[in-house]
């Protein structure tokens, strides 16, 4: 209220509430005033801003050009008067606000955060640029130990990455959680001091000092139950016991989101350089230093380093970026995010000019009106403010559902995004700025939608359009016009077809269901932690690794089947259905097709109950071989082939195409196809691209032979309660086994929709925004176009011309711009085709889809176009004449 | 409108000025109006009524005395001026010169 009150009544009016309140609060109550004070401050303030800025504007723009609440009830009434312009319209300036608006939420919440720590400004990431690759190079020890030893314009340099271990406590098995293996000086960089004990030192980094763990707020109160003598328990991460040596204060989540933090521990001598564990790195600037300043001096380090050592460090550049970078894999994609925050908005303009279109088609319909406004006195200015503001009104009301779009969005990122919680950084719901962002987005979608058509419509003289009133001449369209519609039908033709095949095959993805009792499997990763730094390249130690996850997996498989609830154990890579695909060719014959191929285990058909159609299943001993196992594929790759049974004993090679190149056939080993089984799981699950196939080829594995594999358990009765018995026989079996995404294989299936769901809603907001706005478009300027040759239309059925002869004139006219408009869409198919899609849009879907949306198009054209045409046709003769 | 640019809010802020005296501040014009229309008034619209009015010679301000149920804010009291009143009673004149022959069975519609 202080803020926009003006200073000479500002005292006054805060006197006058305070005085009412008293007065209420000895009435009904101290919450009812209170409530009603505010909602007084709230309203009082929006009326003196409203003024102020009407105030302001008059100033500016003239008196004429401020809108009044008058025009704000006039553009609410237009919106009751033409439903269809208004909800075709909001319906695609709301899309197109929601995307802009959206990616400019997240662009600003998540990369381009203000930091909630002290001076937050001044802290930074760091990345080593490869400039080589194009892109950043995350194994940095070496260069952060360098940045951090000699670069003064900074003044705490610290690195962390993100591990995984299985918290144990007294109670034993508490399950996995995230880590962060950070340096000491990352609770500098923050400035935040510990709620208890102490933060992490630099001494806790050395190779042999005792293992200690600072703990979160949240940890210490949920897991510890606000234990006031948390400081010095011991908790197991693993196999390793680390005493509890602080607990931050509520809220802290620094580097990103963790919970945990423990010493990064990494011996920069026992690493190359390029090599070692994958970092991320940020440092707080030094006081009265400039990110800039530290640019440079990081610059000169490495330009001094390359000198030296010119084969290792010559192509890597360190850069200072944004601190919201160190949540991306590749940083530094600045000119990106310019590009994708530019091309939005545009999106919005090209949606305005549609509903201009639309607007404008109506408001020379409206001719008659504005001149006798302009009769009556009216400013051109004042006509041009009042069409404005109706279409603010229009635009406001889309902003706003293109908000509400973005919050229901933004709910489901941040939910899916990270189970450990979204940034620290990122507050949750829409912020101000993009609220703001949103209202400047809808007053230009106004200016699009009011102006233009507004300043077209009263460019012409008072006489003519007064005239118009009568039956004189109307304001002419002509070329551009039909170019309009030429370009409207051809856009339409050329982008539905590839959505609406896409949008198929999401529906059906979404709508599969697996063929098999999916709620019935429990699935979960299981992988073996590893307490090192996570570079394991000695092949002895990828050989004790195998023999020890083979054991682990062993002993807990072991330990299933010994349990009465389960009635089955296997394991594959991935859950069914989603696998990598391969090319694969054939011995002694040219085929070459493509396939997914799924690593299992060899009893994986058993238990999840895939039939055998032909030939035999896998055996133990299959997995055994150390070369040229076996394989098994299913009836859809048969059917691919065209083989029939002929299939089995046949010998294929894969993986034919192997790190963006072609692999020779002889340098890889054949296999024997040993069986068929049933497609598994049914229909498209797993196939995330309409032109992928979903052909299956299987081939056995041992225990212990993936560092990853999912584990999949069958269980009598309903799988998803048999999660925490699951997990306590894995910490029996061994305490080092980490089990991820532990969950029913229904759910696992229904996360994977989820996002289909989401992709699926969205095509269809867009894709139908788009449908609609350009039929509604076309329709518009096609009925416009044949309207205004009414009057010709009655004159030539005045002077003898036979009806269907002047129907077929005009509608050949309106077909023939149809016509070019399909055409036009029709080439730029076949291009967007070949260069983008690779063939898939004109095979037997794309046949069917790209004519139905041609004709679809024409037969808006052309209803459009016989209507006014067949009023023109009942006008008198005489008085078509008598106009003339 | 008047020639004075008196609307019709404006006559109902200067009225009820007249109606308590001449001279009063705020929160009772809002009652006064309130209990005299029947409806009730947004107090923002009062606010920048008044102000306009200031603007417009109609009235003029002044500062009273702070008080403690007001948060130790002062009153700003407002009196109706002479160009005020003479726009009142031309506003009056016109609406009567108007309503000047029309009778009730006029006003029927059928």
């Amino acid at each position: 209220l202080r803020r926009v009150l003006p200073e000479d009544v500002r005292d006054a009016i805060e006197g006058d509430l305070h005085e009412l309140y008293v007065r209420r609060r000895s009435g009904s109550g101290t919450t009812r005033a209170q409530l009603w004070y505010w909602w007084a401050t709230l309203s009082l303030a929006a009326r003196f801003a409203q003024s102020r800025l009407a105030e302001t504007l008059s100033h500016v723009l003239g008196r004429d050009a401020v809108p009044s609440a008058l025009d704000f009830t006039l553009g609410v009434r237009m919106l009751r008067k033409y439903p269809g312009l208004a909800l075709v319209g909001g319906m695609g300036m709301a899309v197109a606000t929601a995307l802009g608006a959206g990616s400019f939420e997240f662009f600003n919440s998540y990369l381009y955060p203000d930091l909630p720590l002290h001076e937050g400004e001044r802290v930074v990431s760091i990345i080593n640029w490869d400039v080589r690759r194009g892109t950043d190079d995350p194994h940095i020890l070496r260069d952060f130990a360098v940045w951090r030893d000699e670069a003064k314009s900074l003044a705490d340099v610290g690195a962390f990455r993100t591990v995984r271990r299985n918290l144990i406590d007294s109670t034993g098995l508490s399950g996995l959680v995230s880590v962060a293996e950070m340096s000491a000086a990352g609770f500098r960089v923050a400035q935040v001091p510990p709620y208890r004990g102490r933060a992490l030192v630099d001494a806790d980094e050395r190779q042999n000092a005792p293992a200690v763990i600072v703990i979160s707020h949240d940890v210490w109160t949920e897991r510890f139950n606000g234990d006031p003598d948390i400081i010095g328990r011991t908790v197991r991460l693993g196999r390793v016991a680390h005493t509890v040596v602080g607990v931050m204060p509520k809220g802290f989540a620094f580097p990103v989101n963790h919970r945990y933090w423990v010493p990064l521990r990494a011996d920069t001598a026992a690493y190359p350089a390029g090599d070692g564990p994958a970092l991320k790195a940020f440092a707080r600037l030094a006081p009265g230093v400039t990110r800039g300043n530290a640019q440079a001096e990081l610059t000169l380090i490495a330009e001094r380093r390359a000198e030296a050592r010119r084969e290792t460090h010559a192509r890597f550049v360190p850069r200072v970026v944004n601190y919201g970078d160190i949540l991306f894999e590749t940083a530094g994609n600045g000119s990106m995010i310019v590009v994708i925050q530019t091309v939005l908005p545009m999106l919005l303009v090209l949606v305005c000019l549609n509903v201009a279109m639309l607007v404008y088609a109506r408001t020379v319909v409206r001719t008659g009106e504005i001149a006798v406004r302009t009769a009556l006195g009216a400013t051109r200015d004042r006509i041009v403010m009042q069409l404005f503001t109706e279409a603010l009104v229009l635009s406001l009301l889309a902003a706003s559902v293109g908000l509400g779009l973005v919050a229901v969005a933004l709910r489901f990122v941040n939910g899916v995004l990270d189970e450990g919680g979204v940034p620290f950084w990122v507050s949750p719901g829409l912020s101000p700025s993009t609220v703001a962002y949103a209202l400047a987005l809808a007053l230009l979608g106004a200016i699009v939608v009011g102006v233009v058509p507004a300043l077209r419509a009263t460019r012409g003289q008072l006489r003519t359009a007064l005239s118009s009133l009568s039956g004189g001449s109307k304001p002419q369209l002509g070329r551009t016009w039909t170019a309009m519609i030429v370009t409207q039908v051809a856009v339409a033709v050329c982008t539905l077809p590839p959505a609406m095949l896409m949008g198929r095959h999401w529906v059906s993805q979404a709508l599969t269901r697996p063929g098999f009792p999916a709620d019935e499997y429990l699935s979960a990763d299981l992988r073996l932690e590893r307490e090192d730094n996570g570079v394991v390249a000695a092949a002895d130690a990828q050989v004790e690794l195998r023999k020890t996850m083979r054991a682990s997996q062993s002993a807990l498989v072991e330990g299933l089947e010994a349990d009465p609830r389960v009635a089955g154990v296997t394991f594959g890579a991935g859950i069914p259905g989603y696998h990598p695909h391969e090319l694969v060719g054939f011995d002694n014959s040219p085929l070459v097709r493509g396939a997914r191929v799924a690593r299992i285990g060899t009893d994986y058909f058993k238990v999840l109950g895939v039939k055998l159609v032909a030939g035999r299943a896998f055996r133990s001993i299959d997995s055994a071989l150390p070369t040229a196992r076996p394989v098994i594929v299913d009836r859809t790759f048969v059917d691919q082939v065209g083989l029939g049974s002929d299939i089995i004993g046949r010998r294929i090679r894969f993986p034919l195409w192997s790190n963006g190149r072609w692999v020779d056939p002889a340098q890889i080993e054949s296999r024997e196809i040993v069986g068929v089984v049933e497609d598994f799981p049914a229909g498209n699950i797993g196939v995330d691209d309409p032109g992928d196939t979903r052909a299956t080829l299987y081939e056995p594995i041992a225990p212990g032979e993936l560092q990853t594999v999912t584990l999949f358990v069958h269980v009598r009765g309903t799988a998803a309660t048999f999660a925490t018995r699951l997990l306590a026989i894995a910490a029996a079996a061994d305490p080092t086994l980490q089990l991820r995404d532990v969950q029913s294989v229904e759910r696992a299936y229904a996360l994977e929709r989820r996002w289909m769901e989401m992709a699926t809603l969205a095509l269809v907001l867009v894709v139908g925004s788009v449908l609609l706005l350009s039929a509604a478009g076309m329709y518009a300027m096609m009925s416009f176009i044949v309207s205004q040759r009414r009057r010709e239309i009655g004159v030539r059925a005045a002077l003898g011309g036979g009806a269907r002869h002047i129907l077929t004139s005009v509608l050949a006219r309106a077909a023939l711009q149809l016509g070019i408009g399909v055409l036009a869409g029709l080439v730029l198919v076949v291009v967007v085709d070949r260069l983008a899609i690779g063939g898939e849009l004109l095979s037997r879907t794309g046949l069917i889809v790209i004519p139905v949306t041609a004709l679809f198009m024409i037969a808006v054209g052309m209803i459009a176009a016989a209507g006014p045409a067949r009023y023109g046709l009942r006008i008198q003769p005489t008085e078509a004449l008598r106009s003339e | 409108v008047s020639h004075h640019g008196l609307g019709e809010f404006e006559q109902m802020v200067l009225l009820a000025i007249v109606h308590l005296g001449g001279e009063s501040y705020a929160v009772p014009i809002v009652d006064e109006i309130e209990r005299r229309t029947g409806r009730s008034v947004s107090r923002a619209a009062v606010y920048v009524t008044l102000r306009r009015l200031e603007e417009k010679r109609l009235l003029s301000s002044w500062l009273g005395d702070s008080t403690p149920e007001r948060g130790g804010k002062a009153r700003r009291h407002v009196k109706l001026a002479a160009e005020g009143a003479r726009a009142l009673r031309e506003a009056r004149q016109m609406a009567d010169r108007m309503w000047h022959g029309v009778s009730a069975a006029m006003l029927r519609t059928r």
